[in-house]
């Protein structure tokens, strides 16, 4: 019987991986709220935004500013007036997400991938 | 010489080394990704309940002690019953404690299911029990490339269930993704299936095995010196492990590094772990096995020294958390390997169920000291500087290991 080797391994592991990539990219979906939400909550702008225009939307959605993550064009914000998801909207952020329990970084990461993908599907 | 090429037509693909691996690889992910995600549910549950933070960390301390004493409760069973009777049992256990920890309404309900029951259903699911079967199944000189596959499966687990979960808490709540776990950890029961190629009914030895019987095994194994060594190595294993998880956080925050990076750090740890025990698994089974397990405590020792004395920066920490992550679970294959060189393959999993019995005596002790003598101290420099002194004690006493087969485990 021949048993597999590294390219096994590397393809069981590849596999492993996309699907993972699959169900995050579905469950981060479910994860992004609509217009009429409000709270404590991750926007993500375009990256090539600048900062003072970040920071002038996300206080013009009546939102206060709670943390920047490490990629600068993603924030964790936070307020309680409904509406605020779709405010941050109209103020330029391309996607918002519920603050998710991990490293907003790392967070960060897949809320931008869906965001992009979701712009692309629009 | 027809008749095995015959048979080997006859195999039903369930049965091929190929999807084996590939599921066994499947239940060490599961087992052990779902576990790394506990600490996730910590507030969302302490807060619907009102409960302190004490009552969810006394369950989940539960959980660890459960399943370091049941690993080899589970492992004797594995080597009487077949790894996948055990594994599939183990999932049952695992998936209906975690429904009990999301009705439970009182700390004592909550601590039988996410403490006890899930602590058991761990035990019996456990990537070590997948190793057992692999061990088995794979031709000797492949055995160490399997048990590294299998660790790296488990570190893959890890690095790919905390997003996942933290996502789903964050899109539903904590009891959905909490049911979501528990059906996950189903999964174990159809990926254990192939295992059954491999389980066995009878108490006779197998050929090239023992016929010692299984409290035989057991005395004449903790008899044996290199057996003692490489429990004792193992002890450090846990040691340092569980003191970095749970206090490296507190310490980075110390030194004024953020709790996002602390978060990036630790997830640089999972990342390097897959990597690791996979490259030990392979180096393994190139030679000697003591010479590179006495090398990955000794690389420790360096490397945690290094970090103390360095100036903690953003730099020096992703240098040690992506050496400590290639040296996190790198000790599991060459320690499974040496079992199987000293003992065979009849009572590896009992044998191993007791060697990790003292890894997780070591993590208890890991994460009460860190937490102690900084109460004590008011820093984590002491603990730092145990580590430091534990894995030179570990890279010592693996040396002397004799890496033949014991006299008394001699074939049947």
């Amino acid at each position: 019987v021949n048993f597999p080797g590294h390219k096994f391994a590397l393809a069981a592991f590849s596999s492993i991986i996309i699907t993972w990539l699959f169900a995050m990219a579905l469950i981060m979906r479910a994860g992004a709220l609509q217009a009429g939400a409000s709270g404590t909550m991750l926007t993500v702008f375009n990256p090539n935004t600048p900062q003072d225009k970040i920071f002038a939307a996300i206080v013009n959605a009546g939102a206060k500013p709670i943390r920047e993550t490490s990629f600068g064009f993603i924030w964790v914000v936070s307020g309680d007036e409904p509406g605020l998801s779709g405010r941050l909207r109209n103020e330029g952020a391309i996607g918002n997400y519920r603050n998710l329990p991990l490293s907003p970084t790392i967070a960060g990461c897949f809320a931008f991938a869906d965001a992009k993908a979701a712009e692309a599907f629009q | 010489m027809k008749l095995m090429e015959n048979t080997l037509k006859q195999t039903p693909w369930y049965f091929t080394p190929v999807v084996i691996l590939f599921t066994g690889c499947l239940v060490a992910i599961v087992n052990f990704g779902v576990r790394s995600t506990f600490g996730q549910f910590t507030l969302p549950i302490s807060e619907a309940h009102g409960w302190p933070r004490e009552t969810y960390s006394l369950a989940i301390a539960l959980q660890n002690l459960l399943w370091g004493i049941g690993t080899p409760i589970a492992g004797a069973l594995a080597d009487r019953y077949g790894s996948a009777r055990v594994l599939m049992l183990g999932a049952v256990l695992y998936a209906f404690g975690i429904v009990v920890m999301n009705y439970a309404g009182t700390p004592f309900i909550f601590h039988i299911g996410g403490g006890i029951i899930v602590g058991m259903g761990i035990a019996m699911s456990s990537f070590g029990i997948v190793m057992a079967a692999l061990g088995r199944i794979v031709p000797p000189e492949k055995r160490s490339w399997a048990f590294g596959l299998a660790t790296a499966s488990g570190s893959l687990g890890q690095f790919i269930f905390s997003p996942l979960v933290g996502a789903l808490i964050a899109a539903y709540d904590w009891h959905t993704s909490l049911l979501v776990l528990a059906a996950s950890t189903l999964l174990i029961i159809p990926f254990a299936a192939p295992l059954l190629v491999q389980n066995s009914n009878t108490t006779k030895a197998g050929a090239g095995e023992t016929n010692l019987s299984m409290s035989q095994a057991i005395t004449k194994a903790f008899g044996h010196g290199s057996y003692k060594l490489l429990v004792a190595g193992f002890f450090v294993c846990g040691f340092q492990l569980a003191f970095i998880t749970v206090h490296l956080p507190p310490y980075l925050a110390e030194h004024g590094l953020t709790k996002e990076f602390a978060g990036i750090a630790m997830a640089l740890i999972g990342l390097f772990n897959v990597v690791g025990s996979y490259t030990s698994g392979i180096v393994g089974g190139r030679g000697e096995k003591r010479i590179p397990l006495s090398a990955i405590y000794l690389l420790r020792a360096v490397a945690i020294a290094g970090f103390v004395l360095l100036p903690i920066t953003q730099t020096t920490t992703l240098v040690f958390t992506a050496a400590m992550g290639f040296l996190w679970l790198s000790t599991v294959p060459l320690t499974m390997g040496l079992i199987t060189v000293m003992f065979g393959t009849r009572y590896m999993a009992t044998l191993y169920g007791f060697v990790f019995l003292s890894h997780q005596i070591g993590s208890f002790l890991g994460v009460w000291l860190g937490g102690k003598l900084y109460d004590i101290y008011g820093s984590y420099d002491i603990v730092w500087w145990m580590s430091v002194a534990l894995g030179v004690f570990a890279a010592i006493v693996n040396l002397p290991i004799v890496e033949k087969r014991a006299a008394s485990f001699a074939a049947a």
